[in-house]
């Protein structure tokens, strides 16, 4: 299969996943028990103001009439308003967006960075403390949850000082200094999980590959270790590895919540968790619906850096998943 | 796994657990306290301490109302407060929960169904105006005209004048003992009301209020910015430069920044965060009375249908163990209270009422009658006490035969659940605001006139009648008899069991703040002498 008809396919899938994910968001926020005129009005307000309140958030229409209203929207680039602060969901969404964009892309970076070496070391020195080191920093990272690990870190931030303070964000325009200062916390805390999973799966990935015939015969023929590392290594552990990196996304996705909850940062995690709870639906459906969008093209991006590093994965037309 | 790995597992394990087990059980009080500074007051601000700095107070939540920021739309005691900086009210109330001058300076009660208010001469709108006597004739016509929540406790208004420059007259179609109380609360603020009329403030997205502080910048659920109301008489004297609000969910978080000082002040929900935070020198946490408290609703009507004889109902009143729900949830900080909350003048008494003999082998006798009970117990999440409320009645209920399941939910799912018709329930749990007169919330037990109850509740002619004679009987001993019948009636039909006070727990940085706080609060307000606290 060429790679053009190959990617096509694959974009036409996400699209269509995208579509099904749409309604199924829609119609889950809806099935929701309660809703946004129940929680702002509470349980003493007027049948008058209750109807006044479903017509000035057009709740009023029909579900399909609402549900095309807001594919439109989505599609024109306008997701509506908060039914809670009648701000533009898009507004919002583009000042918080960068602020959630900004603690992933450190936490990447962060991961990659550490997660890469250490499952490489593990791998090569698996019989030894390194090796030793690896899989107990694995096992930590990944048997830690956000929530835990977050409340753990305010604590004794708090108390200990440590030059670092909670709930400082201000935005980067404003002090870059302390948004990026604001970011540590969250990116450390996000990092130790991902850590874990990448430096785990480095690590195997790698050790499969040491066990393959090529390496076996390399070794056999007097290579070196560095050799064999850049030139047999590398690139067949490459993409099993790229899979997790792509998969980490979704992780980044729901840690965020949490983090950025904990951690009082105005992003879209927190921003979405408060409009969940307050069934403010033009929020939860923009935001969910976006983090569907960004889990399918980081997959698809990671399938075609996949299939350009591993050409036998595009004759099977699939990735290595 | 490997032994490296188990070994490492545990050493976190045991560093957690000292981590937060020494510095949290280290204070041998971690209780908040509730000891005065003066009579009447937990903290008076000390005008020798540095000021002119900006005052950073932490919140667990943001107002949230479908009017926005009107004020006579504002349901809710968050609401109350935050909109209560910038606006003020006729009346307010004071450290001992009576009813004092605020934009009223002075009133007269020539018959038992009318006041005459002076008005204050200096009050001025944030825009530079000066309040007049149509801008209360008006507000208080705005809140007649269009109901909102609290209409209804306004009372029988039967007409508003202006009687003066600085003068209105008020006259009410028969007595009404809460109204002055009513008056001070922030849905019956008084607004400018030329402005509103020209069309040229839309007070749902503006503050435009004459009290001491103006928003000068507000994003929905992270912050909200206020600078003092230039116009204001205190505006010279305020103890701090700014005031920014910052909504921040996570308790920890909350608890964290008092300690370093990141927030000068922040509500805390729960009394562990006073053990959390009983190490830290230079934080004060303090339990704030309230008259709001946490109730037990009983669906006698689409419940378990055990639930719709009174003596079952009565039978799980009289299990529940008011002390152990004060001592294992609140630490002791807390008391029962019956319909009427305790600590308001005439309330009723809850040791005197017909549960509090808590006669455990007289209710299990009862519900052994029916062969036993299952019971589901519904609370929400946002307010962790619930479910700590719920544990212990749990207990409770188990030693006379009912076996109570807790759920969990969101607010939202509870809303749905408890709110919605069909009510979907058997127990649930909420509370109260209690207000600053015993009869105001008296009014919830009627289902006709409180609406959310009636899907739940049945209510009965005996108990509206006695809630009525509550509204109109002068405050004395007369009084206190109609809130003793009233308090043993609804204590026997059982439908919603007030529990206990539900008091604030609040922290403050006794190196970046001295503030004036109230022992007890009458609509949640614990920035209510805001102009009074000085932050460097």
């Amino acid at each position: 299969m060429s790679v053009v008809l190959w990617s096509i396919r694959r974009i036409a899938a996400a699209l269509v996943t995208l579509i099904a994910v749409s309604v199924l968001i829609f119609a889950s926020v809806r099935l929701m028990p309660g809703d946004y005129i129940d929680l702002v009005l509470g349980p003493l307000a007027t049948e008058a103001q209750r109807a006044q309140a479903v017509a000035d958030s057009g709740l009023d229409a029909p579900v399909m009439e609402q549900y095309f209203r807001w594919v439109f929207g989505v599609v024109t680039g306008d997701l509506g308003y908060s039914f809670v602060s009648n701000v533009s969901v898009s507004e919002e969404f583009a000042a918080r967006l960068p602020v959630t964009a900004t603690i992933a892309l450190l936490t990447i970076i962060v991961t990659l960075l550490i997660g890469i070496p250490l499952g490489f070391l593990a791998a090569l020195r698996s019989e030894g403390s390194a090796g030793a080191a690896g899989r107990l920093v694995s096992a930590l990272g990944i048997s830690l949850p956000e929530f835990l690990l977050a409340g753990l870190v305010v604590f004794v931030v708090s108390t200990l000082g440590l030059g670092l303070s909670v709930g400082q964000f201000a935005a980067f325009s404003t002090d870059p200094g302390r948004f990026f200062g604001s970011l540590v916390l969250p990116v450390v805390v996000l990092s130790i999980g991902c850590v874990a999973v990448v430096a785990r799966n480095t690590r195997d990935a790698v050790m499969n590959v040491l066990v393959e015939p090529h390496v076996q015969a390399a070794v056999a023929r007097g290579e070196t270790p560095g050799f064999i590392v850049r030139h047999h290594v590398l690139r067949n552990a490459a993409a099993p590895i790229l899979t997790i990196v792509g998969a980490l996304v979704a992780v980044l996705l729901g840690g965020t919540v949490i983090v950025e909850f904990v951690f009082n940062i105005p992003g879209m995690g927190s921003y979405l968790q408060t409009a969940l709870g307050r069934r403010d639906y033009s929020i939860v459906q923009s935001a969910v619906l976006l983090a569907a969008m960004v889990f399918i093209v980081a997959s698809l991006i990671v399938d075609l850096v996949a299939n350009a590093l591993d050409p036998r994965l595009r004759l099977t037309g699939g990735s290595s998943r | 796994m490997h032994k490296a790995a188990r070994a490492g597992m545990a050493i976190a394990a045991i560093a957690t657990l000292t981590l937060t087990g020494c510095a949290a059980g280290a204070s041998p009080d971690a209780t908040p306290t509730q000891e005065e500074a003066a009579p009447g007051f937990l903290s008076v601000a000390d005008d020798a301490f540095d000021a002119g700095g900006d005052l950073v107070v932490q919140l667990d939540y943001d107002t949230a109302e479908a009017s926005g920021l009107d004020p006579q739309g504002a349901a809710t005691a968050r609401s109350w407060m935050l909109e209560g900086l910038s606006y003020e009210t006729l009346t307010t109330i004071d450290e001992n929960l009576e009813v004092a001058p605020k934009l009223a300076t002075s009133w007269e009660s020539p018959s038992d169904t009318e006041y005459v208010f002076t008005l204050a001469s200096d009050a001025v709108f944030s825009n530079g105006r000066a309040m007049t006597a149509d801008d209360v004739v008006g507000s208080l016509q705005r809140l007649l005209d269009t109901p909102t929540t609290w209409t209804g406790q306004l009372g029988p208004v039967s007409s508003i004048e202006a009687t003066g420059d600085l003068e209105v007259t008020v006259t009410l179609s028969e007595p009404y003992a809460p109204f002055l109380s009513a008056l001070a609360n922030t849905p019956a603020a008084i607004l400018p009301i030329a402005e509103i009329d020209a069309g040229e403030v839309d007070i749902t997205t503006e503050m435009l209020g004459t009290g001491p502080l103006v928003a000068t910048a507000h994003r929905q659920d992270e912050e909200w910015t206020f600078e003092p109301n230039q116009h204001h008489p205190d505006a010279d004297a305020l103890g701090f430069a700014t005031l920014t609000i910052d909504i921040v969910g996570d308790e920890a978080t909350r608890a964290a920044a008092l300690r370093d000082g990141s927030a000068d002040f922040a509500v805390l929900n729960s009394i562990d965060s006073a053990e959390l935070l009983s190490n830290a020198a230079d934080v004060t946490v303090v339990g704030q009375k309230n008259t709001d408290f946490h109730y037990l609703m009983i669906n006698s009507l689409t419940g378990d249908e055990a639930l719709q004889d009174e003596d079952v109902r009565f039978a799980i009143n009289s299990a529940i163990d008011r002390a152990a729900i004060n001592e294992l949830a609140f630490g002791g900080s807390t008391e029962a209270s019956g319909v009427t909350p305790a600590g308001l003048p005439d309330a009723c008494v809850a040791a005197d009422l017909p549960s509090a003999a808590h006669d455990v082998t007289a209710a299990k006798a009862v519900i052994d009658k029916i062969g036993g009970l299952e019971l589901d117990l519904v609370v929400y999440t946002d307010e962790p006490v619930l479910a700590q409320i719920a544990q212990v009645m749990q207990q409770n209920l188990a030693e006379i035969g009912v076996t109570v399941s807790i759920e969990q939910v969101d607010y939202a799912t509870y809303s749905a659940r408890v709110y919605e018709s069909p009510a979907d329930f058997d127990l649930a749990l909420s509370w109260f605001a209690g207000y600053a007169d015993p009869a105001m919330v008296t009014t919830w037990w009627n289902p006709e006139v409180a609406g959310f109850s009636a899907v739940f509740m049945k209510g009965s002619d005996e108990l509206d009648a006695l809630i009525a004679d509550g509204y109109t009987t002068e405050p004395g001993a007369d009084r206190a008899a109609v809130f003793e019948d009233l308090c043993a009636l609804a204590d026997e039909q059982s439908e919603m069991v007030p529990l206990v006070l539900r008091p604030s727990t609040i922290g403050w940085n006794t190196q970046s703040l001295s503030p004036t706080l109230t022992s007890a609060e009458g609509y949640g307000d614990f920035l209510r002498y805001v102009t009074e606290f000085r932050a460097n």
